[in-house]
């Protein structure tokens, strides 16, 4: 008899094989290559070291690891919805939690090649051009390093990861490919801008009591803008620059992951609708 | 035959105002093969997914009697689609690792076995329905419900596939089955249920429903549905 665990394996698998195939990722990573070497080379980043050239592409990566992201997912569960795949799967043992983590993980493999890389390259061009001083680890402020690159690496990954949980979610919701593609649009707004207006609207209509830091850590958006700011960027500041509390920002990006998981793994249960005799024969 | 592995008792199933179902009880006996049909808008798919459980009845419930099985009831929807990109065997793969089961094995027993690198995009219709059936038949369910499985197939496919259909029932499955092919379900049938406007209208044994008006099954549907209705089914008196 097979575990839970081993059919997450299974949808894993399957598309891992799938993206593996799929060459509009091929085309994303160098269509984002591109776009963040462009701006690097722009910016004279690459130079001049690595804090420079994170100020160089991170507005631009605030914006496209969102896109890619629903780009990416936007369509992973509603894709077997239409086909009658999730009617078919109900019929296994495969719990919908397992079925939504077994796509999570496996469009999140696809997700974080098609980022990472082109900012691993980055890095390496970082390392091969800029000054010697680059390649000391920080120990203080004021001092550029690797160290850094790699956190603003481990930061733009977890906010893909948040954002890719969210456009799953939108995904499970969405009752048609049309509907998807008109969810994720919306679902792309608010993770970019919606959840930062509608944060500093809130607190300029006094309708919450608590400080800017701490509220901009439940948009997507600010936690990881402000997370870079506060582990990555901070070597260039005298001071703490205390955009973001970095508590809140990580309990954000992590909450927005975690409940868009939960709303899809909701909405799967309820288009299989395994209310009944599913249920019995599994108890 | 052997006892029943499903149970329906007085299930009903309404969508806001209409009633696509009202107080239907059938039995789904282990070994055999009972087929549902009716004219289109009966209620089969309805009652054939309240069967399989992946629609809940508003009213009545169903209950499985059958063996202690890792997937106790395989479904094969009446459009089957699979990922495209994907080849037979890897699409079988997939399914049989979520039961346990052999992919090449399930392949070959819907007569797919020469075909494993074959991408799903490229099958015929009949074989696509074929993949279909050996999906339903992954972690081998003791319960199969396959709606309209030789629907839009040539006669050659058809009979091929309610050949399978046989031989699953004499494997001790029990077989619930949709169909508008009267002559194929009246060889493969051991009771027929026939639905008119979400209502049984007729449950027994093709031969009994034939000795009703002396012809074959196509008469006596005509008989027991409205004729506006029966016009959508397939008889012999139009192949």
């Amino acid at each position: 008899m097979t575990g839970r665990l081993d059919a997450f394996w299974a949808v894993f698998a399957r598309e891992i094989r799938g993206a593996t195939r799929n060459r509009t990722y091929l085309l994303l990573t160098a269509a984002l290559t591109l776009v963040v070497f462009g701006l690097a080379r722009a910016g004279n980043g690459p130079s001049a070291g690595y804090i420079p050239t994170v100020v160089d592409v991170l507005l631009v990566v605030e914006v496209l690891v969102p896109a890619v992201a629903f780009a990416v997912g936007y369509r992973s569960i509603t894709d077997d919805a239409i086909r009658g795949t999730l009617d078919v799967l109900a019929t296994y043992p495969l719990p919908p939690w397992a079925y939504v983590v077994g796509v999570y993980a496996g469009r999140a493999v696809a997700l974080l090649s098609v980022v990472l890389v082109p900012l691993l390259i980055l890095g390496a061009v970082v390392a091969a051009s800029a000054a010697p001083a680059t390649t000391v680890f920080a120990s203080h402020r004021g001092v550029d390093s690797p160290l850094l690159f790699v956190r603003f690496l481990v930061l733009t990954a977890t906010f893909a990861l948040t954002t890719l949980a969210i456009a799953v979610a939108v995904s499970a919701l969405a009752d048609s490919r049309r509907r998807a593609i008109l969810l994720a649009l919306v679902g792309l707004l608010v993770v970019v801008v919606g959840a930062d207006v509608t944060v500093l609207r809130a607190l300029s209509g006094g309708l919450v009591d608590a400080d800017l830091g701490t509220l901009l850590g439940v948009s997507p958006a600010s936690a990881y803008r402000g997370l870079v700011f506060e582990t990555v960027l901070y070597v260039a500041f005298s001071e703490r620059a205390g955009f973001v509390s970095v508590p809140a920002a990580v309990t954000g990006l992590l909450g927005w992951s975690v409940g868009s998981l939960l709303v899809a793994t909701l909405a799967v249960r309820g288009r299989q609708a395994t209310v009944g005799l599913l249920e019995w024969l599994r108890a | 035959m052997t006892d029943a592995y499903l149970h329906a008792t007085e299930v009903g199933r309404t969508f806001g105002d209409v009633t696509a179902l009202a107080d239907v009880s059938v039995e789904i006996p282990g070994g055999s093969v009972v087929a549902l049909i009716g004219p289109n808008g009966s209620g089969k798919t309805t009652l054939l997914r309240i069967l399989s459980g992946l629609l809940s009845p508003t009213d009545g419930e169903v209950t499985y009697d059958g063996p202690s099985a890792t997937r106790p009831l395989g479904y094969l929807p009446q459009a089957p689609t699979f990922r495209p990109g994907y080849t037979t065997a890897e699409t079988a793969t997939f399914y049989a690792r979520l039961v346990d089961d052999d992919p090449i094995e399930l392949l070959e027993r819907v007569g797919l076995g020469a075909v494993p690198d074959r991408r799903v995009e490229a099958l015929s219709g009949g074989m696509t329905r074929l993949l279909g059936i050996a999906q339903a038949l992954a972690g081998d369910p003791p319960v199969l419900a396959l709606d309209e499985p030789a629907s839009g197939l040539d006669p050659v496919m058809s009979r091929r596939v309610f050949d399978i259909v046989e031989t699953l029932a004499d494997d001790g499955h029990a077989v619930v089955v949709t169909s508008h092919d009267l002559p194929l379900v009246e060889r493969a049938a051991d009771r027929v249920v026939v639905l008119d406007r979400g209502s049984v209208v007729a449950s027994d044994t093709p031969a009994a429903l034939r000795e009703r008006t002396g012809g074959p099954l196509h008469e006596t549907f005509a008989n027991l549905v409205d004729v506006g209705d029966a016009v959508s089914v397939r008889t012999e008196a139009t192949r």
